[in-house]
């Protein structure tokens, strides 16, 4: 009896660890940011990682961008060293028995150019063969990786015309006109070049604001098919606006079937761009309450999510920030509107304290509640001598949602680090959701999800009408809904598979609405499986 | 006015017509702002007739309008030497010895002439601290806005304050007092994890020191510890039910857990306590407004916007007005408010700078 009643306080005292680092062999990259002490902006700001099935063998495989040699002070013309393999992006196929193996250099993926230092990736099948591309950006020119569909990619950029130029951070694939091909769009950062760098603080010596440089237009590629974009920035409206943007994410926010795409600025207002449904784009943060901070702030916009949190069945915005601030919850409220709800989602206690960047919203214990995971770390290396409540190193953050609250747990790891991209997806095929994170300066930190006893459902979507991986459509499950993207977070691109938890129900009724409009219902559905659904050619 | 005392004191003293022959052309060379010439004169005349104490005391004054302080020095002395309750000597003298940083032999000579305002300056910087800040305290009474006389006093202000806290480190360093003194400073300082300390420490001795509590709430509202903040603001307010700051700090981070309900009870006991406070007002509004009490939430906003005007305080009142009346459908009311928002968006804030 007492036996019995010690092990029921243990159990209810220690939670269970929802996520656990793992150090997967082979996995052996080094984001290589290359400080030094001229303090140039791009050394803080790398790197992206992607989860996506480039060989279509049923496992999730590994992209890391790399950031490159900066030396100091850097000479013209500008070279970061690309050619040198320590300073490659690496793509790691993932094993049957959960080893990763380097296969950047047979895949054709080894040198992105000595001009260019790396920033992030964008996943997706832009020529709906099956095979998902990647898409590369950097400070420098951007690169388009096609997938041959036989292990190895081709460098299409310039035939593409998506390099773009300056300093491109985010970007991803969606389809903003509904006409199944999918388009993409690309932030960036500001207008900044090594020779026109400076140092600011003082005599702390640090890394400037991104006030002290001009803001610069993100970039919309309309896929124009055969392997070609046009570059519509101007005809969109897009490039009305000028912007410090380092995170974009897309949803339908109105519900009028056209994807809109929200980005996430450095230091000033926040951009929502609604999708006209005609080709063009209206700028609508302020009128929309989702620009600003509740108390009409400007934000340090870094990373954000355009999911559906508290299963309203709208989706619903969280934009990562810096210390002092929160990051901001803008709640959905229908009718074009949202609410700044950071205090009552939990987050004034969770993250006012901390620098957030990649940023995830995603079933980790598979309750049907979408939880909160943050990479996190301050932009400065040298923030402890200015305020030692700050740190440059930092645990990511992981809160378990608990009806659109969110407490805190224990991230599964005790060394913090200075974390910055993260993707999501469920590498071991277990019906749980991972993470892997990137660290500037450090190795990916991979988070493996040991998993319950709640069911789940993956759905996969395959579209005919729609664009091939059904990017943009809307999936309820259970109540839930999922917004189907591999974009959002900071510098990432997340596995496209759409996970639900379902808690204690075995089965599930799904309700699509793909982008083309059709809308498709699969009932009794059983749980703990990964389902393929095929767009219906007719409605 | 020291010139025409000069005068006077010269018409019945000098018996000699060449000395005041000097003197008038030393007045009529400095009256043009020609000092070099009028120490000449000056000096000529003293040289004519060595006991003319106003000869010394005109020839020191050239000298100090020169900005010759050391100069000026050597004449006044012999002014006293001839006519020991000069006043206008003991006037000059002093300004010239404190000039030249020689305060403590300056005190005596202004303390004749009875000069509070270099008596006080004098007096700081020979480290009479309590003297200093009595005369500058009385200078001020008759020139309230002098910016010398201002800079001065809070100078000696902040001494006196530092000598006496510096007394109380030194003679009781493990009071609760030293620990709370020693804690204040860091806290100036940023200091965040010192202060945390020494604040704990004094707690830990006189855990009912009035204020103590709050000001460890404030170092960790700081650092956005909202849970320690909150234990921190409560305390505080057990031991002062009636202090509305305390109120306000434990209303507000509460809020910042997202503990509205708590929060707006607190918020309303605050500003009962200390009613037309803007920013208890505000943080009431966004409590209601997240209890989706609109009325009052409108009520409170607007009234920050009657008290604060063109304040940043007041741009945001009008940001959260505009929020309001886009849920309620009123969108021409919303368009009005953002663009009252937009007017003040750029008024400085008190908020903590980006790092």
């Amino acid at each position: 009896m007492l036996k019995t009643a010690i092990t029921v306080l243990l159990a209810s005292a220690v939670a269970p660890l929802v996520l656990e680092v793992k150090h997967p062999a082979g996995l052996d990259f080094t984001l290589q940011n290359s400080p030094t002490s001229q303090k140039y902006l791009i050394e803080t700001m790398p790197g992206g990682v992607a989860l996506l099935d480039y060989n279509n063998d049923g496992l999730l495989d590994i992209f890391l961008v790399n950031g490159g040699r900066v030396t100091n002070p850097m000479q013209t013309p500008e070279s970061f060293d690309r050619s040198n393999p320590v300073y490659w992006n690496r793509l790691y196929r993932q094993n049957k028995d959960g080893s990763f193996t380097d296969v950047t250099k047979e895949a054709g993926l080894a040198n992105v150019g000595d001009g260019n230092y790396g920033m992030g990736v964008a996943v997706g099948d832009y020529d709906n063969d099956g095979y998902s591309d990647i898409y590369v950006t950097n400070y420098g020119k951007n690169v388009l990786y096609h997938n041959n569909g036989d292990g190895t990619f081709t460098d299409v950029t310039a035939k593409a015309g998506v390099a773009a130029g300056g300093w491109s951070v985010s970007a991803g694939f969606f389809d903003y006109d509904n006409d199944g091909k999918l388009d993409l769009f690309v932030t960036r950062y500001m207008e900044w070049d090594t020779k026109h760098s400076k140092t600011c603080g003082g005599e702390w010596h640090t890394y400037c604001p991104p006030e002290e440089f001009p803001a610069t237009t993100s970039i919309l590629y309309h896929n124009l098919g055969y392997g070609t974009f046009e570059d519509v920035s101007q005809r969109s409206g897009i490039a009305t606006k000028k912007g410090r943007a380092l995170g974009v994410a897309f949803a339908d926010y109105d519900g009028d079937g056209f994807t809109d795409v929200f980005v996430a600025n450095d230091g000033m207002q926040q951009f929502l761009f609604r999708n006209n449904g005609n080709g063009t784009f209206t700028e609508r943060g302020l009128e929309a309450g989702a620009a600003l901070s509740e108390d009409g702030r400007r934000l340090s916009g870094m990373g954000v999510v355009f999911q559906d949190y508290d299963n309203d069945g709208r989706p619903d915005i969280m934009v990562t920030e810096l210390p002092r601030e929160i990051y901001g919850v803008y709640r959905n409220e229908g009718k074009g509107l949202f609410s700044y709800r950071s205090l009552e989602a939990g987050l004034g206690m969770l993250s006012s304290g901390s620098s957030g960047w990649g940023v995830g919203l995603e079933d980790f214990d598979n309750d049907g509640w979408k939880d909160l995971f943050v990479a996190q770390g301050h932009v400065l290396d040298n923030v402890e001598q200015i305020d030692p409540s700050l740190h440059y190193q930092e645990l990511p953050l992981l809160a378990m949602n608990h009806r659109g609250r969110f407490e805190r747990t224990d991230p599964g790891t005790g060394s913090p680090v200075a974390g910055r991209g993260a993707a999501f997806g469920d590498l071991n095929n277990d019906g749980w959701q991972d993470v892997v994170m990137t660290v500037l300066g450090g190795s990916p930190q991979v988070f493996v999800n040991p998993g319950g006893k709640q069911h789940w459902l993956v759905v996969k979507l395959r579209g005919t009408r729609s664009n091939r991986d059904g990017l943009g459509a809307c999936v309820r499950v259970n109540g839930q809904t999922r917004f189907a993207t591999t974009a959002g977070s900071y510098l990432s691109a997340s596995d496209k598979r759409l996970h639900f938890g379902l808690g204690s129900a075995d089965t599930a009724g799904i309700e699509i609405a793909w982008p083309s409009g059709v809308r498709q219902t699969l009932n009794d559905v059983h749980a703990d499986q990964f389902l393929e659904v095929i767009e219906p050619e007719k409605p | 006015m020291i010139r025409a005392l000069l005068f006077l004191f010269l018409a019945w003293q000098t018996s000699s017509p060449e000395a005041l022959q000097h003197m008038q052309a030393g007045a009529e060379a400095e009256k043009n702002g020609r000092f070099e010439a009028a120490i000449v004169e000056f000096r000529k005349a003293t040289e004519v007739e060595p006991t003319l104490a106003a000869g010394f005391v005109s020839l020191g004054q050239a000298y100090l309008e020169n900005h010759d302080y050391g100069g000026a020095i050597a004449p006044l002395k012999q002014a006293l030497k001839l006519s020991p309750d000069l006043r206008p000597a003991h006037q000059l003298l002093g300004y010239a010895l404190l000039a030249r940083g020689y305060a403590a032999e300056a005190i005596p000579h202004l303390e004749k002439v009875e000069d509070s305002a270099a008596l006080g300056i004098a007096q700081l910087e020979a480290g009479q601290l309590p003297d200093a800040v009595a005369n500058l305290q009385a200078a001020l009474a008759k020139r309230p806005d002098d910016p010398d006389l201002l800079y001065y006093f809070g100078r000696a202000s902040g001494l006196l304050s530092k000598q006496s806290i510096d007394r109380l480190i030194a003679a009781h360093p493990d009071s609760a007092r030293a620990h709370q003194a020693m804690a204040e400073n860091y806290y100036v300082l940023r200091q965040m994890p010192q202060a945390e300390k020494e604040f704990q420490g004094a707690i830990r001795l006189r855990p009912d020191l009035p204020k103590i509590h709050l000001e460890l709430g404030l170092v960790y509202a700081g650092g956005s510890q909202w849970p320690k903040a909150e234990e921190a603001f409560r305390a505080e307010t057990k031991l002062q039910p009636g202090n509305a700051e305390a109120a306000y700090r434990l209303g507000n981070a509460l809020l910042q857990q997202g503990k509205v309900r708590e929060a707006r009870a607190e918020l309303t006991r605050a500003d009962k306590l200390q009613p037309e406070m803007p920013e208890t007002l505000y943080s009431l509004g966004k409590a209601a407004s997240l209890e989706g009490d609109a009325a009052s939430a409108e009520k409170a906003w607007k009234k920050v916007i009657e008290l604060e005007k063109e304040s940043s305080l007041a741009a945001q009142a009008h940001f959260a007005l505009a929020g309001l009346r886009r849920k309620q459908g009123k969108s021409e009311e919303a368009e009005r408010e953002m663009e009252e928002f937009k007017k003040l968006q750029n008024t400085p804030s008190p908020e903590v700078p980006r790092q």
